[in-house]
């Protein structure tokens, strides 16, 4: 059974008043079919709407108008009994009444799905470790949920996408409208998402980013996943409040360790010592599923970090004074200031030989700090 | 010379007498009266009094006795008063004039504003910055320092007076000139022989920065810090209008004000020394640390104009030291051994003509600072690159310059010094509490 045309119409010009929130929006929706609900706040005579004001933003509206717009857009309308709806949104207390979603939502469908997330501001052993995660998972057949916020979310995207053979398709949950790329540089990614696979939102088109939006955003996040792996995380923010969504459903939560230094690894570590899974590769992000979804395991195609063998690794091939920078800098970023004191060299020598790593790649320099490559 | 304000009382008064017939015309020829008359009759100094007693070398200058010892200064026949009756009594006869005051050499130490005084071994760890400063004192080169609240940019920068040599003689006379006619610092006692060090709170008007205030066109801090160091804590904060007004001195090393009452030049010949948070945080740069939306990062960047940010040649981060990296290093140098490496160094400028490395030509490098041929190709490198513009390879070429002067480095300039330079002119994205993805 799919919901009436009327019903799609009614449910995508009640999402588009102004003024509606997803929890606003539910209530509305309680024990009302779509249609029914749209014609009693058009009416004025809807108890969920006692201050009268969706009847004044309601007024003159039509809701095939605003349904044709939307499929202008490029956008679907998913109400709970659409065909589209994502299954493990059923039942969920916090599921959205209404879902517009932006390619195919069906992916979903038959697939185990894994969050990855993380925070924004990661450093570039968390990008790396999201993108193998998020390339690892698709190959082996797991839909990759994220956020496509900067850092962690892009990085897991960015690796869904590289996958070959791409087993299953990315499904992105934002917190904007479906119109409203942010943040804007990840228009491509974002596009990209929504061609091979779904991005899914509960705002109306146009409807801009605003710091309430993303928390509600994460708990649709963690509803979908069958696994929520954190990567990198600093000691509160949002990706907390995925981890939260995903307890009070008693959903797994995995966690990539990291640094004790590195305050973007601050949360994921905490997650750790508060008994959250540790995730090192996507084998154990699969190895977790089984265990979460029953029945055997996925195997990964590939795409897990193994050490090269000795003698091929770069910093096997360094003279003395480079092998002595080389120990002194650590796998995250270390502020040459230590480097300095560390190897106690002039810092012409120092730069000199950090000139030279860097340019063989051995060493990342940033401003005023140096990574391990 | 200035033709308004308190400091004509004591000629229009002088005037007056001589009109009224108690004094007589040719008891005063030859002299110069300079000074404010109280209602009283008491005689009062002026702001400037230095300024024009130079002009007035040659006549009897008589001042207020707060001015005799800055009138002094100019060398000339200097006469001192107390009150309006004394200048007449003396003028007339009645009393005799003294013998014309002197100064002797001033003690060695800086006249106002000058740093608290602090040793650099004082300062633990913080090797690159304590490079940077060097080289800054060195050879004149800008510094930017970058790091979080607490870190001890400013401690830092108050040590780096210590370390620049004493000025010039004609340095230390313009200076004295300059703080002398700006009046704001008190009543100058003694030639200026220390840099001065000014450093503006991040409140002030561009007119405080850069002078012209009043009718008289006193100069403003960067005059006042000629010779010597102009520290900006806190540059993101400052208004852009006082920041841009930077740039046409940087360059130039004078000042030009215009005012409806008139223009006037002002040398301005300043080691800028600046320090700022990385983002509005302050623990920006180093990835994963940072909490700023990139808005707010890039819109605390964008406070500074890229011309200004191109006259750093040093930039720097300044992290809080980590107590656990400085256990089992000895004590740091004091300011007193960087102070001597600096002089030597800055002996080798002298002989290529120029106070400091930073006023090298250009066109003069390849002479004064001959790359060796891997410093050339790492050069070639960040140039091809895009890391480095043509004009950023001069400043680097200088800065390699100096590096390599004080290591005592031969004629020749090596990789090391040019990789050193190339890390410490550092980058722009520093500022901006990067991102790495």
């Amino acid at each position: 059974m799919s919901p009436s045309t009327v019903d799609l119409a009614s449910a995508a010009a009640l999402v588009d008043l102004p003024g509606m929130t997803p929890v606003r929006l539910a209530r509305l929706l309680d024990g009302f079919s779509p249609g029914l609900a749209w014609r009693a706040v058009a009416a004025g005579t809807h108890p969920a709407d006692r201050g009268r004001r969706f009847a004044v933003n309601a007024r003159g509206v039509e809701p095939v108008e605003v349904a044709r717009r939307y499929a202008a857009a490029g956008v679907q309308i998913l109400l709970p009994d659409s065909l589209g709806y994502p299954a493990a949104l059923i039942g969920d207390p916090g599921a959205p009444a209404v879902l517009c979603s932006s390619g195919d939502p069906s992916v979903l469908a038959a697939r185990p799905a894994v969050a990855v997330v993380g925070t924004r501001s990661a450093t570039r052993y968390g990008v790396r470790v999201a993108s193998d995660l998020g390339r690892g998972l698709t190959e082996a057949g797991v839909v990759v949920v994220s956020g496509l916020a900067k850092g962690i979310d892009a990085a897991a995207h960015a690796g869904a996408l590289s996958a070959t053979p791409a087993s299953a398709p990315p499904v992105a949950v934002v917190g904007t409208g479906l119109d409203v790329v942010y943040p804007n540089e990840h228009r491509l990614l974002w596009e990209q998402v929504a061609s091979v696979g779904a991005v899914l939102s509960e705002a109306a088109l146009g409807t801009p980013p605003h710091p309430r939006v993303f928390p509600a955003r994460n708990r649709i996040i963690a509803a979908l996943s069958d696994i929520v792996v954190v990567v990198e995380c600093h000691g509160r923010g949002g990706s907390l409040h995925t981890v939260e969504a995903a307890a009070r459903r008693s959903i797994p939560v995995g966690a990539v360790p990291g640094a004790v230094h590195s305050p973007a690894s601050r949360g994921t570590n905490g997650l750790l010592v508060d008994g959250c899974m540790p995730i090192r590769d996507v084998d154990d992000v699969l190895t977790a599923l089984a265990l979460a979804r029953g029945g055997a395991p996925l195997t990964a195609t590939g795409g897990t970090w193994r050490d090269p063998p000795e003698g091929d690794r770069p910093e096997h091939r360094l003279d003395r004074v480079e092998r002595i920078v080389w120990d002194a800098v650590d796998d995250v970023a270390t502020p040459v200031e230590t480097v300095l004191l560390r190897t106690n060299l002039s810092l012409s020598s120092l730069a000199d030989v950090g000139e030279a790593l860097a340019d063989r790649g051995i060493l990342v320099a940033g401003a005023g700090w140096w990574a391990r490559a | 010379m200035r033709k308004g304000g308190s400091g004509l009382d004591l000629p229009i008064a002088i005037g007056v007498l001589v009109a009224s017939g108690v004094l007589d015309a040719e008891a005063v020829a030859g002299h110069a009266f300079v000074g404010e008359l109280g209602l009283d009759g008491s005689l009062r100094g002026i702001p400037g009094a230095l300024v024009l007693a130079e002009a007035l070398v040659g006549l009897r200058v008589v001042v207020a006795e707060e001015n005799g010892v800055e009138a002094a200064l100019a060398g000339g026949d200097c006469q001192t008063a107390a009150t309006l009756a004394d200048v007449e009594a003396r003028c007339s006869g009645r009393l005799p004039w003294s013998s014309p005051l002197t100064v002797a050499p001033g003690p060695k130490h800086g006249l106002c504003g000058t740093a608290v005084a602090g040793d650099l071994a004082d300062v633990r760890g913080q090797r690159v910055a304590r490079r940077a400063l060097e080289l800054a004192a060195t050879g004149g080169h800008h510094l930017l320092m970058v790091g979080p609240p607490g870190a001890g940019k400013t401690l830092l920068a108050n040590r780096l007076p210590g370390i620049l040599p004493d000025l010039d003689a004609e340095t230390s006379r313009t200076a004295t000139r300059i703080h002398s006619a700006s009046g704001a610092a008190g009543v100058t006692t003694e030639l200026l022989h220390r840099p001065p060090f000014r450093a503006p709170h991040h409140g002030l008007s561009a007119v405080a920065m850069i002078g012209g205030r009043s009718a008289a066109l006193r100069p403003g801090e960067i005059g006042l810090a000629h010779g010597g160091v102009l520290f900006l804590d806190e540059l993101g904060e400052f208004p852009t209008a006082v920041l841009d007004a930077l740039r046409q001195p940087l360059e130039d090393g004078v000042v030009r004000v215009s005012r409806s009452q008139g223009s006037s030049i002002c040398p301005a010949r300043f080691l800028l020394i600046a320090a700022m948070n990385p983002c509005p945080c302050g623990e920006g740069g180093v990835p994963g640390a940072c909490r700023c939306s990139s808005g707010a990062r890039s819109r605390y960047a964008r406070r500074l104009s890229g011309p200004l940010l191109d006259r750093f040649d040093l930039t720097v981060r300044v992290d809080r030291p980590e107590p656990a990296e400085l256990v089992g290093t000895g004590p740091e140098e004091s300011t007193a051994v960087v102070a001597a490496r600096v002089a030597a160094a800055r002996k080798r400028a002298r002989d290529r003509g120029v106070r400091a490395n930073a006023e090298l030509d250009a066109s003069c490098l390849d002479d004064v600072a001959p790359l060796d041929p891997r410093a050339a190709a790492l050069l070639e490198r960040h140039v091809r690159t895009g890391r480095l513009s043509a004009r950023g390879l001069h400043r680097v070429r200088r800065l390699a310059r100096t590096a390599a002067d004080l290591d005592g480095a031969g004629r020749t300039v090596g990789p090391a010094h040019v990789a050193e330079a190339l890390f410490l002119r550092g980058s722009r994205s520093a500022l901006l509490g990067e991102e790495v993805r």
